[in-house]
């Protein structure tokens, strides 16, 4: 299926020059472009003096300003990163482990696991959506009927709901660094002594790192942005950016808007760099 | 493995602490010993705070200070662009509300969903300062559950400067010439009901009709504009019109005026910006506070919907959302340029008031899904 | 990978696998049924009940209305219809951009490989709506686009909102669910068989075709999956990019929903089973391919 590990398989290096590889390398540049174009744009037009940010009319750092001050914003975005990443923490510990057992077992229902499994992929946010907000009332009210405590949305409801569509993402990516796995590593192991929990941690862990790793930050890709599950499934008092933004989108785009994704883009490069460091002096 | 499971056992002995102290703290059991106050309010009797589930930018926020400073209560603000987003959240129940916004229909919508409780109106003194027309409306016969917040009229809003003489009728964005002029430079309304509605009016007929042929004949009048609309836009049409993007617009009376002042801290006004309800007829709708069945702050929400009502905070209010207010006894208190719109055509007067409908919902109009579906799909 | 025969093993070993089968299966098991399987058992009853009068919540009788409404009314179908066309051009476009990306990012030196990956990934870690956002200002009127066109003599065009706006927010948004499947699967690739084919004395168009392309089809496979499925049942995109004129699947099924009056449930949640039906399909399918290639 999907084979994540970046293996380095034999790239013959002649022909580096040929049109068709240049063509290629322009091509790539050419869609690096078309990705980063928007992006470009909204940095540039954090600092522009039009209200509407359409227009750039001066350079000014007001709505930076505005922005560490305007409480609201700062503290959906904190929620945000805090979701995400109790989210992508659950969701790749239960990944991990359900692509473990469909890779390394054979068992009844594998079939019917598999398919289930790829439904989150599948089904229309929105659905999902209603579904959940449709459940967790069902579910709370349930629980006052039986305890008498009165549960209501809070920001578990949301972690829980990306849980539940991330772990999907999770298993998929993991799955496929698995397929390529050399499962003599753990009967040398085996044959060694070791019990199966240190050969989970020493041998197996380490050497699907690549694909854990991958399927973690695709949670976590996710439920940054992730919109319309949250908006359901979020409690009063809780507010998460994507929301936040979603409201003012549609009616004032200011350029503070602007500003909080030019921070959140800086914060997520430099964990991409953090990430890259750590794993360079770990290697 | 036995790692793991420690820490998901944590996770969740973690989670389920801060689930239960997330709960709201309740209303005060008279633990301190201020009798009423002069203004009626048994100070004993609020809770810390109150959850006000409202429209985007549809509150002053200084308001919600006052209201603080006045009687100790923390207003905690949430909102939302669409009553049935609302009501999606409130019905399913444990929604930590106090207070929704609800507009004429969804009042009657949650009032049979048992969502909202029955007023008591003796702590609502300051009612008798709304517009008497406004009360008793078809959707709460005697006001048992809801309190007029911020009323509003659908007509068109438009750019004097480009727009030539005084437009007066529906045919200003309807009729093919008018549309070909300002091809990609206008807009209606994204609402099954108001768009609709405004093509009903045009053909003369009520915007409640539920006839399958008018509706259709309704229905063909939009797809044929819908090649020259720039969008069906319900969000930014204040700015729109205010930059000059669009030269006209299907538009809320009270988004007409943030156009033609400007919202503070957002962006600039445009003198040139006017509005009329168009001699076919148009929509008026009224949002209005309803205090929510579970909730456990009855008494303080009484006391937050009063203090709206007072016509000071209610006209400051107004002066902040630009929609009208069905408080008579503020409208002398709004600033002189506020009531000189209202008289340019921003709020209706007697005459106009005469055309103005509201929109009826039941099952019968239910078919306008229907319709709308197949102007989107065109 | 083999997977070891169970009863190879001796009965003690065996019940220790059993074990920790379960141990493994059971914390992911239990999410998905409870936050996911019962959510979408209520959707599919809610199929079957008729929308209740006053708005809120279904009548709980059995009907098979909603379905037949959904059959019968061409307006319906052709929201099907149109979103299919959508997904599949959003799909193509997709694939014709994003597979050039992944050869050329799998024929640049190993330690770059990484850092390309992530500069794919990194603008998806903005804001979605702002980056869309964006792109209305750079399609708009007095945008970039309108702009340079203008200075080169061209008349100024209408690009957005349009379809065409609509398109371009679908590719930009799903671009990197593309571009990673098939760069796993370039990178599993053997170029040695390249090599091969042009010893044989096969052109560059012939070899492509009948070697990578082949070879690399689990990996299409899969980015056409994660690509058409969700632009299928997306609707913010065509709400702010088609200026609400765009009316694709998931926008009717908000409307449905969240914005009719009143809300119909039953018949969004007909729509809903039916499109999940079909979209399972294309994952048996798409199963059926792959399973075959599992090396």
């Amino acid at each position: 299926m999907i084979d994540f590990s970046t293996s380095t398989k034999v790239v013959p290096d002649s022909g580096r020059h040929t049109l068709g590889r240049r063509l290629l390398d322009v091509h790539a540049w050419l869609v690096y472009v078309f990705l980063y174009a928007p992006i470009i744009i909204l940095v540039i037009f954090s600092f522009t003096q039009d209200g509407f940010g359409v227009r750039w009319t001066g350079f000014t750092l007001k709505w930076y300003q505005r922005l560490f001050d305007d409480d609201r914003m700062m503290a959906a975005a904190l929620n945000t990163l805090w979701v995400a990443l109790l989210a992508t923490i659950i969701s790749t510990i239960l990944g991990t482990l359900l692509a473990l057992a469909m890779e390394r077992y054979r068992f009844r229902g594998r079939a019917g696991l598999d398919a289930l499994l790829y439904l989150p992929i599948v089904i229309p946010e929105i659905v999902m959506a209603l579904a959940l907000l449709a459940f967790f009332s069902f579910s709370f009210g349930i629980v006052e009927s039986l305890v008498g405590v009165k549960l209501r949305m809070n920001i578990w409801t949301v972690i829980f709901s990306h849980v539940a569509f991330c772990v999907s993402f999770v298993v998929v990516v993991v799955r496929a660094s698995l397929k390529g796995f050399d499962s003599r590593l753990e009967e040398a192991a085996a044959d060694l002594g070791a019990d199966p929990t240190t050969t989970f941690w020493r041998v197996t862990l380490p050497l699907i790192m690549p694909g854990v790793i991958g399927g973690a930050l695709l949670a976590f890709t996710l439920s940054l942005d992730d919109f319309i599950i949250s908006f359901f499934t979020i409690g009063p008092g809780t507010n998460l950016l994507p929301i936040e933004v979603y409201g003012r989108v549609k009616r004032a785009i200011t350029p503070q808007i602007n500003a909080i994704s030019t921070l959140m883009l800086l914060l997520s490069m430099l964990l991409v760099f953090l990430s890259q460091f750590v794993q360079r002096r770990s290697a | 493995m036995k790692h793991v499971w420690r820490l998901m056992l944590l996770a969740t002995v973690i989670g389920m602490l801060v689930a239960c102290t997330a709960a709201p703290a309740p209303e005060a059991t008279g633990n301190v010993d201020t009798a009423p106050a002069a203004d009626g309010v048994d100070r004993s009797k609020l809770s810390k705070e109150l959850y006000f589930y409202n429209w985007t930018d549809y509150v002053d926020p200084q308001i919600l200070a006052d209201f603080e400073a006045e009687y100790g209560v923390k207003v905690i603000l949430d909102t939302y662009d669409a009553n049935e987003d609302m009501i999606a959240k409130v019905a399913a129940g444990g929604s930590g509300y106090d207070i929704a916004v609800p507009s004429d229909y969804a009042v009657q919508t949650m009032v049979s969903a048992g969502l909202v409780q029955e007023l008591d109106l003796s702590l609502l003194p300051n009612l008798v300062h709304i517009e008497p027309t406004l009360l008793n409306k078809y959707f709460d016969e005697g006001n048992k559950y809801s309190v007029p917040y911020m009323y509003g009229i659908s007509g068109i809003a438009y750019n004097k400067s480009v727009i030539e003489g005084t437009p007066d009728s529906w045919a200003l964005i309807f009729e093919p010439t008018a549309m070909e002029k300002y091809a990609g430079k206008f807009s209606m309304l994204d609402d099954e009901r108001e768009s609709p509605g405004a093509a009903l009016r045009y053909l003369g007929k009520s915007l409640n009709e539920t006839d399958p042929e008018v509706l259709k004949q309704a229905q063909d009048i939009l797809t044929t504009q819908k090649q020259y609309l720039a969008a069906y836009n319900s969000s930014d049409v204040n700015r729109k019109m205010s930059s000059g993007e669009y030269v006209m617009a299907h538009a809320w009376s009270g988004a007409a005026m943030q156009a033609r002042n400007g919202l503070e801290g957002e962006f600039e006004g445009n003198p040139d910006i006017g509005f009329f309800i168009p001699k076919e007829g148009g929509m008026i709708w009224m949002d209005n506070m309803v205090i929510l069945k579970d909730s456990p702050n009855a008494y303080t929400a009484h006391v937050f919907m009063n203090f709206v009502t007072r016509p000071a905070v209610s006209a400051q209010n107004t002066s902040y959302i630009g929609y009208l207010t069905p408080n008579k006894d503020a409208v002398p208190l709004l600033d002189q340029t506020v009531r000189d719109l209202y008289a340019e055509g921003f709020a209706p007067d007697a005459e106009v008031s005469k055309r103005l409908e509201w929109a009826v919902r039941n099952e019968k109009t239910a078919i306008f899904s229907d319709v709308w579906t197949a102007v989107k799909g065109e | 990978m083999t997977m070891r025969s169970e009863l190879e093993l001796p009965p003690a070993q065996q019940q220790l696998r059993r074990r920790q089968l379960r141990l493994l299966l059971a914390p992911g098991l239990f999410w998905l049924v409870f936050f996911f399987v019962i959510p979408l058992v209520i959707v599919l009853l809610y199929s079957f009940a008729s929308p209740a009068p006053a708005g809120r919540g279904v009548i709980w009788d059995f009907s098979l209305e909603s379905y037949s409404t959904l059959f019968s009314k061409e307006l319906y179908v052709n929201a099907y219809w149109r979103s299919l066309v959508v997904g599949i051009q959003t799909t193509v476009v997709c694939l014709l951009l994003g597979y050039p990306l992944a050869l050329a990012m799998v024929l640049a030196p190993p330690e770059r490989r990484i850092v390309l990956l992530f500069l794919v990934l990194i603008p998806f870690w903005t804001n979605f709506l702002v980056r869309t956002y964006a792109w209305m200002l750079i399609l708009s009127n007095n945008g970039i686009i309108n702009a340079v066109l203008e200075m080169i003599g061209f008349a100024k065009q209408i690009l957005y909102p349009s379809e065409f706006a609509v398109l371009i927010g679908l590719i930009y948004g799903n671009l990197p669910f593309m571009v990673l499947p098939l760069y796993a699967s370039l990178a599993r690739f053997d170029f040695t068989l390249m090599e091969a084919g042009s010893d044989l004395g096969a052109n560059g168009w012939w070899r492509f075709w009948r070697i990578m392309f082949p070879l690399t089809l689990p990996g299409v496979v899969a980015g056409a999956v994660l690509v058409f499925i969700p632009t299928v049942g997306q609707f913010v995109v065509s709400d702010l990019l088609g200026g609400a004129k765009v009316d694709l699947l998931g926008n009717l099924l908000q409307r449905l929903f969240t914005r009719s009056n009143p809300p119909n449930w039953p018949l969004g949640s007909a729509m809903a089973v039916v499109f999940m039906a079909l979209v399972t399909l294309v994952v048996i399918i798409y199963f059926r391919a792959t399973t075959e290639d599992d090396r």
